[in-house]
């Protein structure tokens, strides 16, 4: 599954463009990809000594109400709460798409995970066949039942921040790419080993009959 | 009547799992010879990311896996 996420600004706010949200605060849910989107959005725009950052709730209704009502200059959200944000008269200051990855524990072998991968993939098949359709789940399954949430409509949501696709292998560059970002932020430590990270041998297995 | 193979994994949500939601829902799992389930938190799995700090981030993410409940979680 690919995640789109935004950094949204409030309607009343004077920020425009990432770049002029150097040296203001950016509620972020640290330790969720989420964060981690908002953190490269941020440094995109802006010297790294320029991205001001706090910690906030994991749940999107939580930080988007207190967008809402002041408490930072911008936030992260993702949907359906990116599509709230928009209708009350929020703007997307930047928006971006990330992997969201599946850990397993050493107990699923092969077998069982290319079961996983060949369920998904036909589902990310349906859901691209009729996206339109499919966002429904955006009003079942949230952290909550929210009334913003359920006061839209399927034809609210923007289709191209839908975004699945089939599971693929992790490319081994990628994931030293990520290792190292992480840890120029200070979130990892040590150097990247991928035979400490990536059961390669389960995952060629588990993908060599896609 | 083939046996089902139980996998339990952490509950997903639309925005980073709709894929598995429909998956489940369209009995795509099943047909694979699945039986996928969602671990069910309890008041500790629960934590507050605004609790956390950057670089020491505090996150529900893993805590079942940790907790020998679910097998795999989305990261």
């Amino acid at each position: 599954m690919v995640v789109c996420g935004a950094l949204v600004v409030a309607p009343f706010s004077p920020v425009y463009t990432p770049q002029e949200l150097a040296h203001r605060v950016v509620a972020l849910d640290y330790g969720n990809g989420t964060a981690y989107a908002g953190l490269q959005m941020l440094e995109s725009a802006m010297p790294r000594e320029a991205v001001t950052t706090r910690s906030f709730d994991a749940n999107p209704s939580k930080r988007y109400a207190a967008l809402m009502a002041g408490e930072f200059d911008a936030t992260v959200l993702q949907e359906p709460w990116i599509t709230v944000a928009e209708k009350a008269g929020c703007r997307l200051v930047s928006t971006t798409f990330f992997y969201g990855t599946w850990v397993a524990d050493d107990t699923v072998d092969a077998e069982a995970y290319a079961a996983f991968v060949r369920a998904t993939t036909e589902a990310a098949r349906r859901i691209n066949a009729d996206k339109r359709a499919y966002a429904r789940y955006y009003k079942t399954d949230d952290f909550e039942v929210t009334p913003d949430v359920q006061a839209l409509s399927l034809d609210d949501f923007n289709l191209s921040r839908i975004q699945v696709k089939a599971p693929e292998p992790i490319p081994e560059a990628d994931a030293r790419w990520d290792w190292d970002w992480m840890s120029s932020w200070g979130l990892l430590n040590g150097t990247f080993d991928i035979e400490s990270q990536i059961n390669t041998a389960v995952q060629q297995a588990a993908h060599a009959g896609r | 009547m083939t046996m089902l193979k139980t996998m339990v994994i952490e509950p997903v949500r639309a925005f980073n799992g709709m894929d598995v939601l429909v998956a489940r829902d369209e009995g795509l799992f099943e047909a694979e010879g699945l039986d996928v389930q969602f671990a069910k938190r309890e008041p500790g799995d629960i934590r507050s990311t605004a609790e956390g700090t950057l670089t020491h981030p505090v996150s529900s993410q893993g805590r079942l896996q940790e907790r020998g409940v679910a097998r795999m979680y989305q990261a």
